[in-house]
């Protein structure tokens, strides 16, 4: 008996907040320098996230301050919409609470990880959670939270009116962190955020001075992203259910069409022939047999066309290139892209650039930098598919080698990205998206290749250059001291016309 | 010394030339005749072959030009710097010089065509700057010559002082002839039949100056040669081996070479061939071999040559081309260590 009372102790459920905290490590908190790291990417992409819901250029301000040996305050600024305030307390001290959980691509997505790093910051530093927000034309507000982690339910210590420049939100966390091992990542992170988005930048302060100030590359905001309906092949039991609890007696043909994107009344009747089922059936008549037949053919079922990509924000060819190109200056670079197509139902884009000479030390492989729905993954790259796909090809082949450092950036987009963990850092291996992931490697491979062989012909036009000075300089000297001239004439013009002639023809 | 500011000027003004395209922002270009063999023409009033008017460009805006370009600047910029100082330079170590002042050449080959092109340029041979070449031919006779060069100026050489034969170097060429008991020019191919004509005192006997030819002689000394035949008035004649090579050092002799048909005063018109001709091989019956393929390659393309038009050379071509054999000078030695002094050389010297 006392043993059937003990066992039915442990049996008591958790809060998702004491979960979270309990297993913080898989959310990038694991340890002070990650949790610096993570507590600034969360904010950030929250900021940049609200500044295109408001179609404004992010501008996003991260200032890190120490107060004193491994306590340290983050400050993450924004010009965005700022958050109604009825929903400041929930969106910010409640776990899991958020408007992020439809099928388009955002940053974030469960509104989990801002909440995460003030209930990392709540338990390290015993200190709330600061959030100055403002919306348009109202006046802002100034919060203190802290989470109330046993019951997961927000409590607000200070609410009050409060004066900002603008319409953003600016969001205060102390926690007890190693800002010394993080700051590189940081900076990186934040460097390689512009390269994802293009149309935004960032600032960086570190103890009151200014360490990175960097971004709008691009002026074109990305084209806004619009959900989309469930792909078939997501139709798992658990979707069905729901979309079949709301259906009532519509019919099933037309629950298809109404429910499904790619499921024209054309398909849906073929799909439903061949299911043998009968497109009039109601569907509050439909039994459980029926609703697992219809979500493994839904599934399975092929002949259907590419997924909506309007729920994708890609970076795009001419702004990829132009931020890549601002941020490494490389000599020359390439740009290629795959889909939209999709896993599981999932509408997903590869697109990736190739950059030759970008300070990359030169490898039999390119250096490698990875982007996920515009975030940069800094952490874990030897687990990610991404990674893996890339050892996978024979650079060789394309004449990457031991003389040529080449950078390829990689950004997968997607309405869900398989992250191998919360921590969101490296991407699992799923056999559709590693098939992309290869071909858009191998295209990059082959158009570096071109550029390669265009870039071999620049390095022989500066050898040219170089001996054609020289000679010309010679020559100079030489007939000076024929000439029994004293001054010997300049060259300079004269050769700098000559290479200026040939590369316009 | 007329003669060395005279070369001083035409550098100068090739510099000017130069420095003043340049200053207007122009690349500058070098043009001189060519020196392939299509452009060569028979001068009448110099009996000798001279280049005729296609002329060859070097533009220093052209990547195939800038590297010779430069070349040919410097070379003239060390000739005037020879001349400057009263120095005498060999081929050879004007090839080496170059690395000193960062000029890049292949080979020797490359800075002797480069030291061409300067002559082509300006009209003037090598040796009025104080480029020589390496190898020496040699001169053995009853002639004294006195000294002009520097240092040596007013001293006097007899050309019997060594038995092995004086060199005939740059101070040589520029001495001049004052006593003579000379009255003829025998020059000959091959260093063993120079030091036999020495020994057997052929010198004596045909009051000749001999000359070692050496394979293709020197400028020098076809300079000389035709130096002592201007001004000591003495016919030259030209003993060879008797095959289509021999047979063309007499002919360059007299006619100039290809390559040196931009220079005046080296050839000497009415220079003698007198064998060893084909038709020697037979009335001397000496020792011949077969002609080989270059040789029979050598005798067409010399029948095609302007040099050979004349009906005579042709008749010689076409006997060694009918005998199809080929004999050395030393081929003599088979009637006796003397012979070719009491019976061959006789015959034909008249």
């Amino acid at each position: 008996m006392n043993q059937d009372n003990s066992l039915r102790g442990e049996f008591s459920s958790i809060s998702p907040a004491e979960f979270f905290y309990r297993n913080r490590q898989m959310a990038g908190f694991g340890n002070p320098s990650q949790a610096v790291y993570s507590t600034v990417r969360e904010l950030v992409e929250n900021s940049i996230d609200a500044c295109e819901e408001a179609r404004r250029q992010p501008d996003v301000r991260v200032s890190i301050d120490e107060e004193r040996s491994g306590v340290v305050r983050v400050t993450v600024s924004d010009n965005g919409t700022g958050v109604p305030y009825d929903e400041v307390p929930n969106a910010f001290a409640r776990v899991l609470y958020g408007d992020k959980f439809t099928a388009r691509q955002r940053r974030g997505t469960f509104g989990l990880g801002v909440t995460m790093a003030a209930l990392y910051g709540q338990i390290t530093t015993d200190s709330p959670l600061i959030v100055v927000t403002q919306t348009n034309h109202a006046t802002g507000r100034y919060y203190q939270l802290l989470i109330d982690i046993e019951n997961n339910q927000p409590v607000i210590l200070s609410d009050k009116s409060h004066e900002r420049e603008g319409p953003g939100t600016e969001v205060t966390i102390r926690l007890k962190g190693d800002l010394n091992r993080s700051r590189e990542r940081i900076y990186d992170y934040l460097q390689l955020t512009t390269v994802a988005s293009p149309h935004a930048r960032m600032e960086f302060t570190i103890n009151g001075s200014s360490i990175l100030k960097m971004g709008w590359w691009h002026q074109l905001l990305p084209t806004p992203t619009t959900p989309s309906k469930p792909h078939p092949h997501g139709a798992d039991l658990e979707l069905i259910r729901r979309l079949v609890a709301d259906a009532g007696e519509r019919s099933l043909h037309d629950f298809l069409v109404e429910s499904f994107q790619r499921m024209g009344k054309r398909t849906a009747t073929r799909f439903l022939k061949f299911l043998a089922l009968n497109p009039r059936q109601a569907m509050n008549t439909l039994g459980r047999e029926d609703i697992s037949r219809l979500s493994s053919a839904l599934r399975s079922f092929d002949g259907l066309g590419r997924p909506d990509g309007k729920c994708l924000s890609p970076i795009g060819k001419d702004a990829f290139l132009t931020s890549v190109e601002s941020v490494f200056a490389p000599s020359a670079l390439t740009y290629g892209s795959r889909g939209p197509t999709e896993w599981s139902g999932n509408a997903f884009i590869i697109e990736g650039v190739a950059a030759i000479g970008t300070g990359a030390r030169a490898a039999d492989v390119p250096a490698l930098y990875r982007f996920a729905n515009r975030v940069p993954l800094l952490y874990d790259s030897s687990e990610d598919t991404l990674t893996k796909m890339l050892k996978r090809v024979n650079w060789v082949q394309y004449g990457v080698g031991s003389t040529t450092p080449v950078s390829i950036f990689l950004h997968l987009c997607s309405t869900k990205i398989p992250f191998k963990a919360a921590g969101k850092q490296s991407i699992a291996s799923l056999p559709e998206i590693e098939h992309e992931v290869l071909s858009l490697l191998r295209e990059l491979g082959r158009s570096l290749k071109k550029t390669l062989k265009r870039g071999e012909r620049s390095v022989r036009d500066a050898q040219k250059k170089r001996e054609f000075d020289k000679a010309m300089k010679q020559v100079a000297q030489f007939s000076a001291e024929l000439a029994e001239r004293d001054v010997v004439p300049s060259t300079a013009e004269l050769i700098r016309r000559l290479f200026e002639v040939d590369h316009h023809v | 010394m007329s003669d060395q500011s005279k070369s001083l000027d035409v550098l100068k003004d090739i510099g000017t030339a130069i420095v003043q395209s340049i200053d207007h922002e122009e690349f500058p270009t070098l043009k001189f005749p060519g020196r392939g063999t299509e452009n060569l023409v028979y001068d009448e009033k110099s009996k000798q072959f001279v280049l005729g008017n296609t002329r060859v460009t070097r533009d220093s805006s052209n990547l195939r030009h800038i590297k010779s370009f430069t070349q040919l600047v410097w070379v003239a910029s060390y000739a005037k710097q020879l001349l400057q100082a009263g120095r005498t330079s060999s081929l050879r170590d004007l090839y080496y010089s170059s690395e000193a002042f960062g000029v890049e050449f292949t080979d020797q080959a490359e800075s002797d065509r480069t030291v061409t092109d300067l002559e082509c340029l300006t009209g003037i041979a090598r040796e009025a700057f104080g480029v020589f070449p390496e190898e020496r031919s040699s001169i053995y006779g009853q002639v004294t010559m006195r000294y002009t060069v520097a240092g040596y100026e007013g001293r006097d050489v007899d050309l019997t002082l060594s038995p092995d034969g004086l060199p005939i170097g740059p101070a040589l060429v520029t001495a001049d002839p004052i006593e003579s008991k000379a009255e003829l020019i025998l020059a000959v191919e091959s260093g063993g039949m120079f030091s036999r004509l020495i020994e057997t005192r052929a010198w004596d006997r045909f009051n000749a100056v001999l000359i070692h030819l050496g394979g293709q002689p020197p400028r020098a000394t076809r300079q000389l040669m035709r130096r002592l035949h201007d001004v000591l008035d003495l016919p030259v004649y030209v003993f060879t081996d008797g095959d289509p090579w021999g047979m063309h050092i007499a002919r360059v002799i007299s006619t100039g070479s290809a390559n040196a048909a931009h220079i005046k005063g080296l050839t000497t018109p009415d220079a003698k061939w007198i064998g060893v001709t084909a038709d020697d091989i037979t009335k001397y019956s000496l020792p011949s071999e077969p002609l080989s393929n270059a040789d029979l390659k050598r005798l067409d393309e010399l029948s095609r040559d302007v040099r050979y038009s004349d009906s005579i050379w042709q008749d010689y071509i076409r006997d060694f081309r009918q005998l199809q054999r080929k004999a050395e000078q030393q081929a003599f030695s088979r009637h006796g260590m003397d012979y070719v002094v009491d019976k061959y050389l006789p015959e034909k010297i008249c």
